[in-house]
């Protein structure tokens, strides 16, 4: 009983990290983006105030159980990917690191995989049943999308595990440990391949057509208010924050404590987001077809590097 | 026993669909009890390896359950109890009930029959009864009888004589026509034999399973059967081709020394149907033909599976053989309760009937979420499994070609809900209502045991494991799912359990969280009443986003759609029946043709005399 | 012994004499009368039939010369067999036609079964006579009499095809007269077991010559290709059960003939090859052809001379099993075609065209026949658990067991165009809305005992298949036990 309090404990900390960062790179980026345009932007603790809002609504409309029910899926992804994540090392030189580890297990890449692809289905029944059309033509969207930048992301996966024989991700981080090189050096192809599906998994530009802000009205979550939306707004941090993790656990190493964490998951974070300052916006059929032409090609590159080596 | 279930089956449908001229409510009782006592007769009195001979032709018939057919009957048996109870409400009113009924017990004896054969002649006779009661389903509703009832008539029929030729000459080299000769014995045909029999029993079930490039009947005799039946056609009927095909794989194939290359082979055609399958399927206007692309799809995860054969692999393909059985179920008969209330299936026509029809949804959001293989149903836990042993077994390009597939299949899941429960309410079906209890119920039910299994898998791992061992997995004490990571040694879900619980908590905490911060602001208000860019939307405004659902992806896509083997085989066809109109006006209807024929051909074998004759 | 062979002949002969005469008095027994005399024969033939399965063959000699100057009647097992079917299916036909459409009438009536009467009596000759050229002129009895039948409506499309029958049988007698002239020529006797014993005598060039001679001029008869063309035409002209009688009793005699010359009298090691060559040839371009036909009747002709290709196909396999599968085959041929000719042509009563779209909707109004039909149908494929299932299965055994897998898969290819094209019709019958308010006629009474008997024996053959392979397995060995055939017949005296 007592072991599983202080589980619940190491969790809810590993969520309020999480929540934290994940606000706090929401606000930088929004920041960073309005500079980059030529303006000044929000300060970079805007989302909390933001969140703080939505949180403290007294009122608000909905659509039905699943409007409800969409908005607890989407948590639940963000949530379950969190903890199953480990967040720092676990051989880490940190006193606190043992906090961050939670519930990963052998083979927790698959259950990864499908569990992270899971929100966006969840949050899609809650978008359709606002019968917002535009909610729906956003989901629609979004869903091509990923299955696009699956194919590369899946690829660059399966050529780490072609060649540590292991599909845990504790396992990934010891081996570079070990080994002392990081897996982006060790298969270039597939940190290629993964960075670029990263572009897609953020939703920046060029692929933002999902959030659509000037025609969708900002696509699936523009039915959403007050409450659902700092769901859904928290829910999306938390799950920046963990898949950055993610990023960082597989190809740099992972972290052995909070500041390398966090310096890390920034210089990661800025790919997608500075990349996507500069770009333009493909349609969705543009973005399905781009990320099944190089970024695919180079994820064969690199499970044919794995193979052969 | 067994004798005795078939033979109640066959006698009670002729008397049900004697009984039904009576009166419809005869028919009724008659056709519930005709499928229910057998079955309870069968649940309650069939030991497996009871064994019964009949003697036809001087050839022995040899009828009796092996633990492999022991599972696979179990999913015919319960999937037609539920199907035969959502039957009644849902042919009520309905053209044809008789022959409905007829046909229905007809597939499950037939089905029963074929686990049951021992030798090949029943097995055949078995085939070719649930393939013309099937067939005779699929044309029950007189649409588009010619193109898809002869479509699917046709590939029964080569899958049979395919069958049917391997059985011969496996008789005649081998003396016998019982499975088990054929197979302990298979080192003795010649070795042209020992590839062209597995070859052509995998013609004969891979068109029951709709295997690529056999599938093409599939998703047009799916959609065209009544909903009621098509749980059946999909879950169980289907089956039968995995179930030769399991029997095949594992008796023949092992012994072949290209047996390797004839599994990656197969393998990757499983993998192919399942990727392209699913991409047909988000293509789909109508939820049965969506389903039945779906259905394609999902059989060829299994086909992998069972071509890739490892332990683990053959575990997680009899798991998903269940699982599909029950979700698929589930889903048809979800389609078939809104053909009953709505009267179309067509995602264009009918929307948001979430609100009207409750439980239906709940059946098929459940059984949506098992299908697409998303923890904690059961429909993961066969995925994982599947995956584990591909890349155990260093398929990795195959690995990547199913995880395109189920991450695809979200899409087509999605509309599938969207289409019919989700969007805006129209006032056009405001009159809908909920399916009636009977229909409700055995769908809920299987909707449910896909979430019972995905929390306790081990229920179905004996079984199965059972079944493996007698098919001669044996080298693995026992204890199939060790070879998983998620299985402790008794095949409790210790890892992955507490994972599950923890994403139901989340998932009850989160929605506990929105519903009472919402329970004294939060007002409900109709799909109507949304902001289109800040404006409140008009009554009038057709807001109603159905056409062209899936456009990006399938603009993605399209280089994909444009080629279709249906096209090729349909100009095949077209080709073959020109072909014999040219060979009909041989006969020109003039006698002195005839006569000419006659002088040629006596000319003709006179100057071959001496080949003919020596 | 109830009766002796010479009793199938001279009794229906001596009716067909008959009829006219005692119809002048008695107008209604020209329809009673070969009733009577079929159901007399079939019990003659069942009794003879159980006996000569067990004592041997019975060899009757004709007119006080013994064999080999006389002519000489063999009742064995497997000529019985046929004639027992043959007798049966003539009986199926006199009841089916008791009161068939023109038969209302007196004068019509009496031609029909004297008609029929010679028809049988014609084709029982054949299997039953032991001596060649008897079974000539046996051949002309059944041809004139067919011809006689097939232009029984007196039309214009009747005349045409009776004619183009008659031309062709013309020709058959021609060459049958050369081939009898060639063997009475070289071995100076016509009787068939004499001849067989002196077979090695002969020249092989003419043995040769007039072994094809035979075979066109019976091949003519047995509908093989390319000798076929008037088969078609006179089983859409002719009335429905003239159709099923040509299916069910002429075409077997004829095949018996060739058979009977195949495997007794010629001892050629090729003719197998060659009843494999052109059965299949015969096979193949029926069944292609009845797929694209638009008139049912046609269409079931051709599926008829495509079943009597497979016959020969089996026949050619030249084992004890290929002989017992053609038999099956010919006996449900026999069953099941007739209930198809006879449920057929009351799907398509009401029209004038007769077209495959007139049966269109008619499972509603004639459901009885429609699922007579749909029986036949599935029968005929060697769907199971009906009878053709079993002779297909019998078949393929023994083909395999032959080894000739290439000609397994070139029937079973085949096999699905034969599907195919009647489940077009079953669809259509059953899936698809009737055109015309025109009513179905409802079958006689007759007629709908005899396809409820017929579709009684296809289940119950299907579903124990051993209530006749007894008989098909003692036809079989007879047919193969040729030296106890010329020795039986050699020794046979005058009783």
């Amino acid at each position: 009983m007592e072991y599983i309090l202080i589980k619940t404990l190491e969790a809810m900390a590993t969520f309020v990290l999480a929540f934290i960062v994940g606000m706090t790179y929401g606000g930088v980026v929004r920041k960073i983006t309005g500079r980059a345009h030529n303006r000044l932007g929000p300060p970079w603790y805007q989302n909390f105030i933001d969140a703080f809002k939505l949180l403290s609504k007294t009122r608000g409309i909905h659509h039905g159980a699943m409007h409800f029910l969409g908005a607890a899926f989407l948590m639940v992804t963000s949530v379950v990917s969190l903890m199953i994540i480990p967040v720092l090392a676990p051989g880490g030189d940190a006193w606190y690191n043992s906090w961050f580890t939670n519930m990963n297990f052998n083979g927790d890449l698959i259950f990864l995989i499908y569990i992270m692809t899971f929100g966006p289905l969840g949050m899609a029944m809650g978008a359709g049943q606002t019968g917002n059309p535009n909610s729906s033509i956003g989901v629609t969207r979004g869903l091509s999308q990923m299955v696009g930048f699956e194919i590369p992301w899946v690829m660059a996966l399966v050529a780490l595990m072609i060649t540590y024989k292991t599909t845990s991700v504790v396992d990934f981080m010891n081996i570079q440990r070990e080994t002392g090189t990081w897996l982006m050096f060790a298969n270039p192809f597939a940190f290629i391949a993964a960075v670029l599906a990263m572009l897609g998994m953020f939703r920046y530009s060029p692929f933002d057509i999902v959030g659509a802000p000037t025609e969708l009205a900002s696509g699936p979550v523009s039915e959403n208010g007050g409450k659902f939306l700092f769901t859904m707004m928290s829910s999306g941090s938390v799950f920046t924050f963990a898949k950055l993790v993610l990023y960082v656990d597989l190809f740099m190493g992972g972290a052995n404590n909070l500041v390398m964490l966090v310096v890390k998951t920034f210089l990661l974070y800025m790919i997608p987001v500075l990349y996507g300052i500069v770009s333009p916006r493909y349609r969705t059929e543009q973005a399905v077809r781009w990320f099944w032409g190089w970024p695919t090609f180079i994820g064969l590159l690199a499970i044919l590097y794995a193979v052969i080596f | 026993m067994l004798t005795l279930i078939l033979l109640l089956f066959l006698g009670g449908a002729i008397v049900t669909w004697l009984g039904g001229k009576l009166s419809p409510v005869v028919g009724d009782l008659l056709f519930l009890a005709t499928i229910i006592i057998p079955a309870g007769m069968f649940f309650t009195g069939v030991p497996v390896g009871e064994v019964t001979h009949l003697h036809a032709l001087g050839l022995t018939l040899t009828w009796g359950l092996t633990p492999l057919s022991y599972l696979f009957s179990m999913i015919v048996v319960g999937l037609g109890i539920l199907l035969a109870i959502y039957a009644v409400p849902f042919m009520k009113g309905k053209q044809k009930t008789g022959a409905f009924y007829f046909n229905f017990t007809l597939s499950v004896m037939s089905m029963l029959g074929i686990l049951a054969s021992k030798d090949w002649v029943s097995f055949f006779i078995f085939w070719e009864i649930m393939t013309w009661s099937s067939y005779l389903m699929v044309i029950l509703n007189g649409k588009e009888v010619q193109r898809v009832g002869i479509k699917y008539f046709i590939f029964s029929a080569i899958g049979a004589y395919a069958m049917l030729m391997a059985m011969v000459v496996m008789n005649s080299q081998l003396h016998s026509f019982l499975l088990a000769d054929t197979f302990n014995n298979f080192q003795h045909l010649t070795t042209g034999n020992q590839i062209l029999i597995p070859i052509l029993l995998l013609v004969a079930f891979g068109v029951k399973s709709a295997m690529m490039p056999l599938h093409v009947w599939a998703p047009d005799a799916y959609s065209n059967a009544p909903m009621a039946y098509t749980g059946l056609f999909s879950g169980a009927l289907s089956k039968m081709g995995i179930y030769g095909m399991v029997l095949v794989m594992v008796t023949m194939i092992n012994q072949l020394p290209e047996g390797t290359l004839i599994r990656d082979i197969i393998a990757w055609i499983g993998g192919f149907t399942a990727a392209a399958a699913t991409l047909w399927a988000i293509t789909q206007d109508d939820g049965k033909k969506l389903l039945a692309w779906s259905s394609v799809g999902q059989m060829g995860y299994i086909i992998v599976g069972v071509a890739i054969g490892t332990p683990l692999a053959m575990l997680a393909a009899l798991f998903l053989v269940v699982i599909h059985a029950m979700f698929k179920g589930s889903l048809f008969m979800v389609v078939g309760a809104i053909e009953k209330q709505t009267g179309t299936t067509d995602f264009k026509e009918v929307n948001g009937l979430i609100r009207k029809m409750p439980w239906t949804f709940i059946s098929a959001l459940i059984s949506v979420i098992a299908l697409a293989g998303i923890p904690p149903l059961a429909g993961f836990v066969s995925k994982w499994m599947l995956y584990e042993a591909l890349i155990q077994n260093n398929n990795y390009i195959l690995v990547i070609l199913l995880f395109f597939a189920s991450t695809a299949g979200f899409l087509y899941c999605y509309k599938f809900l969207h289409g019919y429960f989700l969007g805006q309410e129209e006032p056009e079906w405001a009159h809908v209502k909920e399916a009636p209890v009977a229909m409700v119920i055995p769908m809920l039910l299987l909707a449910l045991g896909t979430f019972v299994l995905g929390t306790y898998p081990q229920l179905l791992f004996k079984p199965i494991d059972a079944a493996l061992q007698y098919v001669g997995y044996d080298a693995t004490g026992g204890r199939l799912w060790g070879e998983s990571l998620l299985f402790s040694q008794w095949g409790d879900v210790v890892t992955l359990q507490p994972i599950l619980y923890v994403v139901l908590a989340v998932f009850v905490f989160f929605a506990l969280f929105l519903w009472f911060k919402g329970t004294k602001g939060t007002r409900y208000v109709s799909t109507k009443d949304i902001s289109t860019s800040g404006e409140l939307p008009k009554e009038w405004e057709n807001l109603t986003f159905k056409v062209n659902f899936m456009q990006p992806f399938e603009r993605a896509i399209e280089p994909f759609l444009k080629r279709q083997v249906d096209k090729y085989y349909t100009a095949f066809g077209n080709g073959m029946e020109a072909l014999f109109e040219f060979t009909r006006r041989i006969y020109t209807g003039n006698g002195q043709t005839y006569a000419i024929y006659a002088v040629l051909f006596l000319a003709l074998l006179l100057l071959f005399r001496v080949n003919l004759f020596g | 012994m109830v009766g002796t062979p010479v009793l199938f002949i001279a009794i229906p002969l001596l009716a067909a004499f008959l009829i006219p005469l005692i119809g002048m008095v008695w107008k209604e027994s020209v329809r009673i009368i070969p009733g009577l005399v079929l159901a007399y024969l079939l019990v003659l033939a069942i009794n003879l039939l159980s006996y000569v399965t067990v004592n041997g063959p019975i060899v009757e000699v004709i007119a006080g010369w013994a064999p080999p100057i006389g002519i000489n009647l063999v009742f064995n097992a497997f000529s019985g067999f046929l004639v027992t079917i043959m007798v049966f299916m003539g009986l199926l036909v006199w009841l089916y036609s008791y009161r068939f459409k023109s038969n209302v009438e007196y004068e019509a009536a009496r031609k029909y079964f004297l008609l029929l009467m010679m028809l049988v009596t014609g084709s029982v000759g054949i299997v039953l006579t032991g001596d060649i050229f008897n079974m000539f002129v046996f051949i002309e009895i059944t041809g004139i009499s067919g011809y006689a039948l097939t232009a029984f409506y007196t039309g214009r499309d009747s005349a045409e095809a009776s004619f183009k029958y008659l031309m062709m049988g013309s020709i058959a007698s021609v060459l049958l007269l050369l081939a009898i002239m060639i063997i009475y020529s070289q071995l100076g006797t016509l009787n068939m077991a004499d001849v067989a014993s002196k077979m090695h005598l002969m020249d092989p060039k003419l043995k040769a010559v007039s072994f094809i001679l035979f075979v066109i001029a019976l091949g003519i008869e047995a509908e093989v290709f390319p000798l076929n063309g008037w088969a078609p035409d006179a089983y859409a002209e002719a009335p429905g059960p003239v159709g099923a009688a040509f299916a069910g009793i002429v075409v077997k005699a004829a095949v018996y003939a060739l058979i009977r010359y195949t495997y007794t009298i010629f001892d050629l090691s090729g003719a197998f090859n060659l009843l494999i060559i052109i059965g299949l040839i015969t096979l193949v371009v029926a069944e292609v052809a009845a797929i694209r036909q638009e008139k049912l009747k046609r269409m079931l002709a051709y599926s008829s001379i495509g079943q009597m290709g497979l016959v020969l196909v089996s026949f050619g396999i030249g084992t004890k099993e290929g002989v017992f599968a053609a038999l099956f085959i010919m006996l449900n041929h026999a069953i099941i075609k007739p209930l198809l000719f006879f449920s057929g042509s009351y799907l398509v009563y009401h029209s004038k065209k007769k077209m495959i779209s007139d049966v269109d909707g008619m499972g509603k109004l004639a459901p009885l026949t429609s699922i007579l039909f749909t029986l036949g149908a599935f029968a005929i494929v060697g769907l199971p658990p009906f009878a053709g299932f079993w002779s297909k299965l019998s078949f393929l055994m023994a083909a395999a067991d032959s080894n000739m897998l290439l000609i397994i898969g070139l029937i079973l290819t085949v096999s699905v165009v034969e599907l195919v094209y009647y489940m077009r019709v079953v669809n259509r019958i059953f899936f698809f809305k009737r055109a015309t308010h025109l009513l179905a006629r409802r079958p006689t009474f007759n007629a709908y005992v005899v396809m409820i008997v017929l579709g009684l024996m296809i289940l119950g053959i299907g579903f124990y298949p051993d209530s006749v392979s007894n008989y098909l397995h003692h036809a079989a060995n007879s047919l193969f036990d040729k030296s106890q055939y010329i020795h039986s017949v050699l020794t046979a005296t005058i009783q």
